[in-house]
């Protein structure tokens, strides 16, 4: 039998989910035996969902895959197992209160039968010869994040793993421990692993894998090899801008009002307890649209939720035309007029509720009658104002929000929030999911709201979005504030490298 | 979407739910008459025992309704915030021997029907809390409570509530705390009945007029959206608890205090009503008035049984099994719409695919 080079061979995968969501479309994935190989995207590219699907996890809707040559279908990950993948998530499987050696037990007793001493046999082994620096006899608790993904990947190798999945592996590692981790991935290598390093960190992918797979909204963009090509060219591709933008002549009067909103040195942890938003300032005036603009997941979500008393604030201030504002209530801070336009319709919105109801959400207080009733005829008058001043094309105000389209919804949303003249404006990806017409309305309401002096915070990944309407720009990662400026001191090039977390290289 | 097509004719969506429920109700009472015809049974007398022998005895009908009535709402008010309160029937003993208490001390009949649903609430408290804030599934808190609440009230009533003239009785409710009939020209109903829909119309109103129901309805369609509105999902799940553990109380203390005036040795005038309340809460989509409809209907059709039983012989387990045909037809358009929509997607992902290719 001829020796097989190819690992993986995955070809014209196709993901629809029930909902109609189109994750993946007509994807194709080669990746050599024994190389390391970089799937990069943003978040919401499809990366770990064709890892998923590569897993046994889910079902492609579409599409075939060969491992070594040879065709499989998965039933499941324990077929995938079978064929030799071994996959890390971002979240580890592992059970805390169990020693390393009781997890690799468990983990192998699902294939086979197995015993005590020879898995402690087997995974001395395998620590020693790539130098692993993992204890097997503590309990996973207490070991660091770092240890407890060393875990997950000898958990992999004990199983005798040929191809290594990573998702965003290095996504809860200090810095140091990065290094110390992708040096281990070259020893890994070098016994002939296949690894698939799935990332949207420009250096890392550039620093480790041989090839990259592109991918961006469900498609792939191309494959390249990795010394043929450099961070710059990788940002371009990631965030898909060939064509380079045209910078509206219409910028706000260059000095921008007082300041209304102060962030000052703000941490906030995530939902697993990582700090997410590291030691973030900045201030919003006036009249003006400050463009925060990043990779989804680098702390955004949680920066806003801070800001509007959603999310506990670990240290730091915000301070709110001048009152210090640090860990009040949504609603309070509402009331006192900062409006937040969620980057979900299915947060802003409750899909299943009418128009009515919906449009009563954050200011349920201004509905009630003395006696705690809620005044509905009030909410459905206000609601038909909604719906009239920003065009809102419905069929009835009592129908769930649901069935109105992506553009509707959104205008009801922005509406309801922007109606009641805020000062300042939260808004988070207000454009995502939208067709052209909606997008240009979106747009060109925050602009008239900006020269009307409200300030507008706007959170995107959509770099076009970000250059046609803000007047200064911040660039988040890793919870970071990496650069603020105006946009013309931002190329896309730039831009798509601060958010990929490279430091300028790039004159300014 | 508010209205429906049907071949060439266009429905309202109130119209289409009519049309729906009537032909699944007739469907099920087509299968339920086949299968009597093969068992050497008249489909037809059966049938109409089926239907309307409950019908009967208006009164009777009604008041066993008022009780699964109760507990309906106490399943359904839970459901809106996203929890599932099978407690009802713990919570429902509860109550009543709250209010056969309140009543024998106090002798007032109002005040034993508010302590009632006053105990069941607390019930309702200890379950959401646990939940909320130790994360102890509320089924299987609610499951051991129904247990342990069951046997905790026989045993007082063997031992210490025992009536010494009957003594698989409790002691009587005094005659000045009773509900007792009321003269509607020939008719008479137990008073508790349009007492209970009073409890309906206030459910109601809290769920669709106040900020808590608000608020219960918001957590419960999606917590994400209830956080970012600045309402506390946790806190929607207690006070909906508190609601639901609250109706089960008065729905035990109405039978107490309304239509039994004891409490027997083995529960047997409320055994099961909680559970009931679970179906008749689902059949009435969780919609108050829908839980007073789908409570009749309910009703009608457990007395029809008992009497299809009584007259023509037919096993318990059969008549059993034609009620429990009759609601699975009702609720059968639910499932055939789940499948269209699965079908949807499917060919959604064909031509989605294909298109692209």
């Amino acid at each position: 039998m001829p020796e097989e080079k190819t690992a993986i061979e995955m070809s014209n995968i196709t993901k629809i989910y029930p909902d109609g969501v189109v994750a993946l479309r007509n994807v194709d994935l080669i990746v050599k035996k024994g190389e390391i190989h970089g799937l990069l995207g943003e978040n919401g590219a499809g990366k770990t969902t064709l890892m998923r699907i590569l897993y046994g996890e889910i079902k492609p809707s579409k599409g075939t895959i060969k491992i070594f040559g040879k065709k499989v279908r998965f039933r499941g990950p324990w077929d995938a197992i079978k064929e030799g993948i071994g996959m890390v998530y971002q979240h580890f499987s592992l059970i805390p209160p169990f020693t390393v050696l009781e997890n690799l037990v468990l983990s192998l007793s699902s294939i086979a039968k197995v015993n005590v001493n020879e898995v402690k046999e087997k995974a001395k082994n395998i620590i020693e010869s790539i130098g692993l620096n993992v204890p097997l006899n503590v309990r996973v608790e207490m070991l660091d994040v770092g240890v407890q993904q060393r875990v997950e990947i000898l958990k992999v190798l004990m199983r005798d793993a040929k191809i290594l999945i990573l998702d965003e592996p290095t996504s809860v590692l200090t810095p140091t421990e990065v290094n110390e981790f992708l040096e281990m991935l070259r020893k890994l290598k070098k016994m002939g692993i296949t690894i698939i390093f799935i990332t949207h960190k420009l250096k890392e992918a550039k620093s480790i894998t041989d090839s990259i797979t592109i991918l961006r909204k469900g498609r792939v963009v191309d494959v390249v090899e990795t010394n043929k090509v450099n961070e710059i060219d990788l940002a371009k591709m990631m965030i898909g801008r060939e064509t380079i933008l045209k910078i509206p002549e219409k910028r706000s009067r260059p000095e921008a009002g007082s300041v209304i909103l102060k962030v000052e040195n703000l941490h906030v942890r995530d939902d697993k307890g990582l700090l997410a938003v590291k030691g973030v300032s900045f201030i919003l005036r006036e009249g003006e649209i400050l463009g925060l603009a990043g990779v989804q997941g680098n702390g955004q979500r949680e920066l806003v939720e801070a800001i509007i008393g959603y999310r506990p604030v670990e240290k730091g201030r915000v301070i709110f035309m001048g009152e210090d504002v640090t860990g009040r209530s949504p609603s309070e801070i509402y009331g006192k007029g900062l409006a937040y336009i969620p980057d979900s319709r299915a947060i802003g919105l409750v899909l299943d509720m009418d128009v009515i109801s919906n449009s009563i959400l954050t200011r349920l207080k201004n509905f009630l009658s003395k006696g705690g009733r809620i005044v509905w005829d009030k909410a459905q008058s206000f609601s038909s104002k909604i719906v009239k001043d920003f065009e809102v094309v419905i069929d009835s105000l009592k129908a769930p929000v649901k069935y109105l389209s992506g553009g509707n919804q959104q205008r009801l949303l922005v509406g309801r929030e922007v109606i009641w003249k805020p000062k300042v404006i939260i808004a988070a990806e207000p454009t995502h999911g939208l067709d052209i017409a909606a997008t240009e309305y979106i747009r060109s309401l925050l602009v008239e709201l900006r020269d009307r002096g409200t300030a507008i915070l706007l959170v995107s990944t959509d770099l076009d979005e970000i250059f046609q309407l803000s007047d200064r720009i911040a660039v988040i990662y890793e919870g970071e504030i990496m650069a603020t400026g105006r946009p013309e001191e931002f190329t896309p090039e730039k831009l798509g490298l601060l958010m990929g977390g490279v430091k300028c290289q790039v004159k300014s | 979407m508010s209205s429906k097509k049907l071949g060439k004719l266009e429905f309202t969506e109130y119209e289409f739910f009519i049309i729906e429920t009537t032909g699944s109700v007739a469907a099920g009472l087509i299968v339920s008459g086949i299968i009597l015809a093969i068992l050497g049974y008249n489909p037809l007398r059966g049938l109409s025992l089926l239907l309307f022998g409950g019908i009967r005895n208006p009164d009777y009908l009604l008041s066993r309704a008022t009780f699964i009535m109760m507990t309906g709402l106490a399943f359904a008010i839970p459901m809106y915030a996203g929890l599932f309160n099978i407690n009802g029937e713990g919570e429902m003993y509860i109550g009543g021997l709250t209010a056969l208490l309140v009543a024998i001390y106090t002798g007032n009949g109002f005040l034993a029907i508010l302590m009632g649903g006053f105990a069941g609430a607390v019930l309702g408290l200890i379950i959401s809390v646990l939940r909320v804030y130790r994360g102890v599934n509320e089924v299987v808190t609610a499951i051991m409570l129904n247990m342990a609440i069951y046997y905790m009230i026989i045993y007082l009533i063997t031992a210490k509530l025992y009536d010494p003239v009957a003594p698989h009785e409790s002691l009587k409710v005094p005659a000045s705390a009773r509900f007792g009939l009321l003269k509607l020209g020939v008719f008479r109903i137990h008073i508790i009945f349009p007492l209970a829909l009073i409890f309906i119309a206030f459910s109601y109103y809290i769920l669709y007029f106040t900020k808590l129901g608000y608020e219960i309805r918001v957590s419960g369609l999606s917590p994400a959206s209830a956080k970012y509105a600045g309402i506390d999902p946790n806190k929607a799940m207690i006070n909906s608890m508190i609601l639901g553990g609250f109706f089960a109380g008065v729905g035990g203390a109405l039978n107490v205090i309304g239509f039994m005036y004891y409490m027997d040795s083995m529960l047997t005038s409320m055994h099961g009503m909680g559970f009931d309340g679970i179906g008749v809460a689902l059949m009435g989509r969780n919609n108050p008035i829908g839980i007073v409809l789908a409570s009749i209907f309910f009703s009608m059709l457990i007395l029809g049984s008992q009497r299809m039983q009584l007259l023509m012989r037919v096993p318990k387990e059969l008549a059993d099994a034609l009620s429990g045909v009759i609601i699975i037809a009702f609720s059968l358009p639910y499932a055939y719409r789940m499948l269209i929509s699965y079908l949807r997607t499917r060919r959604m992902i064909k031509v989605g695919a294909e298109h692209h290719s």
